[in-house]
């Protein structure tokens, strides 16, 4: 088939749509790929060049050292120093070198370079160098000289093992699935029962309830910490109990979750076909049955979609962990691990962008599990029935 | 749900026993350079605490963490105390958390003065009676400065000594590569008049002489507030620093507008710094120091405090790759004597034990300042410590500079009120080095500070 027979089938309107969503999720995805490239660069190479460049291998001017003027051989009225610039076990091209940092390339690599003071230098591609002087060498360091060294693209994995391996991350991974899987299961069920009751169940005050719980949706979750972390106190000493617990988190958790959960279910339950719902009543079923064998079957999408927001929430936060669960180690949650990993004046790169594609792993499972529902249940509370 | 469970099990699994009894760093005894006999006086004298447990919580993540732990570990090896530290990125907020709604930890570490004075006078802190500050005052040097930043207004009104200072930071310092000197045959400048001809003199070999970067995240500013501090103290007498840090003069009084401008003197010249003065405000704070260490440099100086070594590259090798100068003063004004300008973290007991009172004795110790001294970015004003401990001639210098100095005075953002000292000054600087002039930006921030009162 040719060109223009697939163009006529697909339609020029249909194939800019394609490409716009095709340049759109390009897009999206730059950022991301350069957290992944610069993930597995060396810290010194991410404040040097920027990832783009990673996989080209760019001209790095580096300065070195040669040997000190007391490995100074003496042939006939000249002293020379010579050896490689390259540490043993290493490698590179050198293209240019210079001695004034202000001209770092100044000489090209296997020129005479004639500094002065009856000084002679040669510095080869391959790195090896003869350093000739018509008299001694004074004391004191080696000369400083700098290159301009062709590097191959050079990619590393210390900065994932510096994370897996820092102490306590095992742990710590540990303590944030402890604090998420329960901070999910709860909320969903507490709201799943209250989101029936409040769109089939009839009783006085009900439009008061659900006007209640969307206003408590845009009170910020902040505002809460201090009250109800002194709550907890109180009543952790009322029972000789630590405060800091993780029914503790749990249950801020489910609060700070709770408003959003039931009125996103509640819609989507209140949008179930009425006559169902009437008839397993003419039948003679509880409001229990039903909602056990009607609604949660048919409002799973929706428990779904819902159940992958509060994992990715409760799995990334930060704030609500520190406050609730503390910060020593034996509590600490995979964020508060991270996080601690930067140093207290933080700019580690190397370690943030490593540590987020780990932390990325748990979420990314959850994702795919439920996804198929994912889709259906965005749709949720958006078609708004009863 | 199940799989990532399994996940979790096999990592814990894997990781498990990862807790491991922390070894003492050094073992006592053995080192000469450190005052074992104040570890055994120690240890004879508080036997008795043994099985307690202490939470300390402050400002130290990363490798700061293991260095404080390092040092954590002799108080618990003496005491037989369960002593544990932790941190998190927003300690400032967290501590004020956990104050207020009464889950305190026993001991906070806290390098803002400003925000211990709000604690003390709400309650939270234990006053460490006048004992403690009699010993900063014969031990410390510039002892009565140190106490003045340790001593608040306690809930009842009365002023007491609350913050124990220990481990100090320097300021007024600038760095530089001592081999690029050489190479372009410049001297480090003796004043400040030196500073400027030196710069002019970088300019003229066709370099630029400064980076300076302000970035720092939502703290974007504050590496100019020590500029200012310290062009404050080369250019006003220290009581007139004092009075700005307690809002008797105002900050748009001609005094710090000065101050101000002779920061201007350097950030504002587009010769002067690296990438130009729009370069300034966005460049990060820990990405300017490597601007010293490109090739061709980028800038031949650079001013900021003692942490900033953990920036410089790898493998830099301090006191050969990179040097430091004191930040001179005016030739023409020699009544101003050497002013030193600092920062340091205060111990405060938020939930008094036995414990807690036994760490601050410990901190008394000379012991407790050694064994971070002798690893890495440490300096204390401690009198008595082995300046042998020390663990390289960059630190040594810079405790020389810590012990000896005429005046001393801590950084001023720190003491000023939150909203100010971490806040309008920081956005006010700035606005400074975006275009406005001193006396606006200065009458600016007086007007956030009269908003407080």
């Amino acid at each position: 088939m040719n060109a223009t027979a697939s163009l006529r089938r697909i339609g020029l309107p249909r194939l800019f749509l394609h490409l716009s969503v095709l340049l759109i999720c390009l897009l999206w995805l730059i950022p991301t790929a350069g957290i992944l490239v610069t993930s597995f660069r060396e810290a010194g190479q991410i404040t040097a060049s920027g990832w783009w460049t990673a996989l080209t291998g760019a001209a790095e001017t580096s300065a070195a050292r040669l040997a000190d003027p007391s490995t100074a051989k003496q042939e006939g009225s000249n002293y020379v120093i010579s050896g490689s610039v390259f540490e043993e076990g290493k490698s590179g091209t050198v293209r240019a070198f210079g001695t004034r940092v202000a001209a770092p390339t100044e000489y090209d690599a296997g020129e005479a370079a004639d500094i002065g003071d009856g000084e002679t230098l040669v510095i080869n591609a391959d790195g090896t160098y003869i350093y000739t002087k018509n008299a001694p060498f004074g004391d004191g360091r080696g000369k400083r000289v700098y290159l301009s060294i062709a590097q191959p693209p050079t990619f590393t994995l210390d900065n994932y093992r510096t994370v897996l391996t820092s102490q306590g991350i095992g742990q710590s991974f540990v303590n944030s699935l402890t604090v998420a899987v329960p901070a999910t299961i709860i909320p969903i069920l507490i709201a799943a029962f209250a989101a029936y009751a409040l769109s089939w169940m009839e009783f006085p005050g009900r439009a008061l309830i659900i006007a209640l719980v969307v206003g408590l949706i845009v009170v910020p979750l902040q505002m809460a910490l201090i009250p109800l972390l002194s709550m907890y106190n109180e009543i952790g000493n009322l029972f000789g109990l630590p405060s800091r617990s993780y029914a503790g988190i749990w249950l801020a958790h489910s609060a700070f979750g709770m408003p959003l959960a039931i009125y996103l279910l509640r819609n989507y339950i209140a949008g179930l076909p009425r006559e169902i719902i009437e008839s397993a009543r003419v039948d003679g079923a509880s409001d229990f049955e039903i909602f056990v064998k009607i609604i949660l079957p048919l409002s799973f999408p929706a428990l779904a979609s819902f159940s992958i927001f509060q994992f990715l929430w409760t799995w990334n936060d930060l704030l609500v962990a520190m406050v609730f669960l503390g910060t020593g180690k034996d509590q600490l949650v995979l964020t508060g691990a991270l996080n601690a990993l930067l140093g207290s004046m933080g700019g580690k790169w190397e370690i943030l962008t490593a540590s987020a594609f780990i932390t990325i792993i748990v979420p990314i499972i959850v994702f795919f599990a439920l996804q198929r529902y994912l889709v259906r249940g965005l749709l949720a509370g958006s078609v708004k029935g009863g | 749900m199940r799989t990532s469970f399994w996940i979790g099990t096999a990592v814990a699994a894997l990781i498990a026993g990862g807790a491991v009894a922390q070894e003492l760093k050094f073992a006592p005894g053995e080192d000469s350079r450190f005052t074992w006999k104040s570890y055994d006086d120690f240890k004879a004298a508080h036997a008795d605490l043994k099985g307690q447990s202490l939470t300390l919580f402050g400002p130290w993540r990363g490798e700061d963490e293991v260095l404080f732990n390092s040092v954590l570990a002799y108080f618990n090896a003496a005491t037989g105390v369960n002593g544990r530290y932790s941190s998190s990125e927003n300690y400032e907020q967290q501590i004020v958390i956990d104050t207020q709604a009464g889950s305190p930890p026993n001991i906070a570490i806290i390098p803002q003065p400003g925000l211990l004075a709000d604690l003390a006078t709400k309650g939270f802190l234990t006053p460490l009676g006048q004992e403690n500050a009699d010993w900063v005052k014969t031990n410390y040097g510039s002892g009565e400065d140190w106490i003045r930043y340790g001593t608040y207004k306690g809930k009842d009104g009365n002023e007491a000594f609350f913050g124990f200072p220990y481990k100090a930071d320097l300021k007024s310092m600038v760095w530089y590569v001592p081999e690029n000197f050489e190479e372009a045959g410049y001297e480090v400048p003796k004043t400040m008049e030196d500073l400027i001809k030196l710069s002019d003199q970088i300019v003229e070999d066709g370099g630029v002489p400064w980076c300076i970067g302000l970035g720092s995240g939502g703290a974007t500013g504050w590496p100019a507030t020590d500029w200012v501090e310290d062009m404050m103290l080369r250019t006003q007498p220290a009581e007139t620093y004092d009075k700005w840090v307690s809002n008797e003069i105002k900050f748009d009084d001609p005094a710090v507008v000065g101050a101000i401008e002779e920061f201007g003197k350097f950030a504002k010249n587009d010769k002067y710094v690296s990438g130009g003065v729009a370069a300034v405000a966005s460049t990060d704070f820990r990405d300017s120091p490597k601007g010293l260490f490109g090739i061709p440099p980028k800038c031949y100086l650079h001013h900021q405090a003692s942490f900033i070594p953990s920036f410089f590259p790898p493998d830099t090798e301090l006191g050969v790759d990179a040097d430091f100068f004191y930040m001179p003063t005016y030739a023409s004004k020699p009544d101003l004597g050497t002013p030193v300008l600092g920062a340091g973290t205060m111990f405060a007991i938020t939930k008094d034990s036995p414990a807690a009172k036994a760490f601050i004795e410990f901190l008394k110790t000379p012991i407790a300042h050694e064994v971070w001294m002798a690893q890495a970015s440490f300096l204390t004003p401690y009198k008595e410590v082995n300046p042998e401990a020390y663990a390289n001639d960059i630190l040594k210098k810079q405790g020389e500079i810590l012990t000896t100095a005429t005046t001393f005075r801590f950084d001023a953002s720190d003491l000023m009120p939150g909203k100010i000292g971490a806040g309008a000054f920081w956005t006010g600087m700035i606005d400074y080095v975006g275009g406005k002039d001193a006396q606006t930006v200065g009458a600016d921030i007086q007007k956030a500070w009269d908003g407080l009162k």
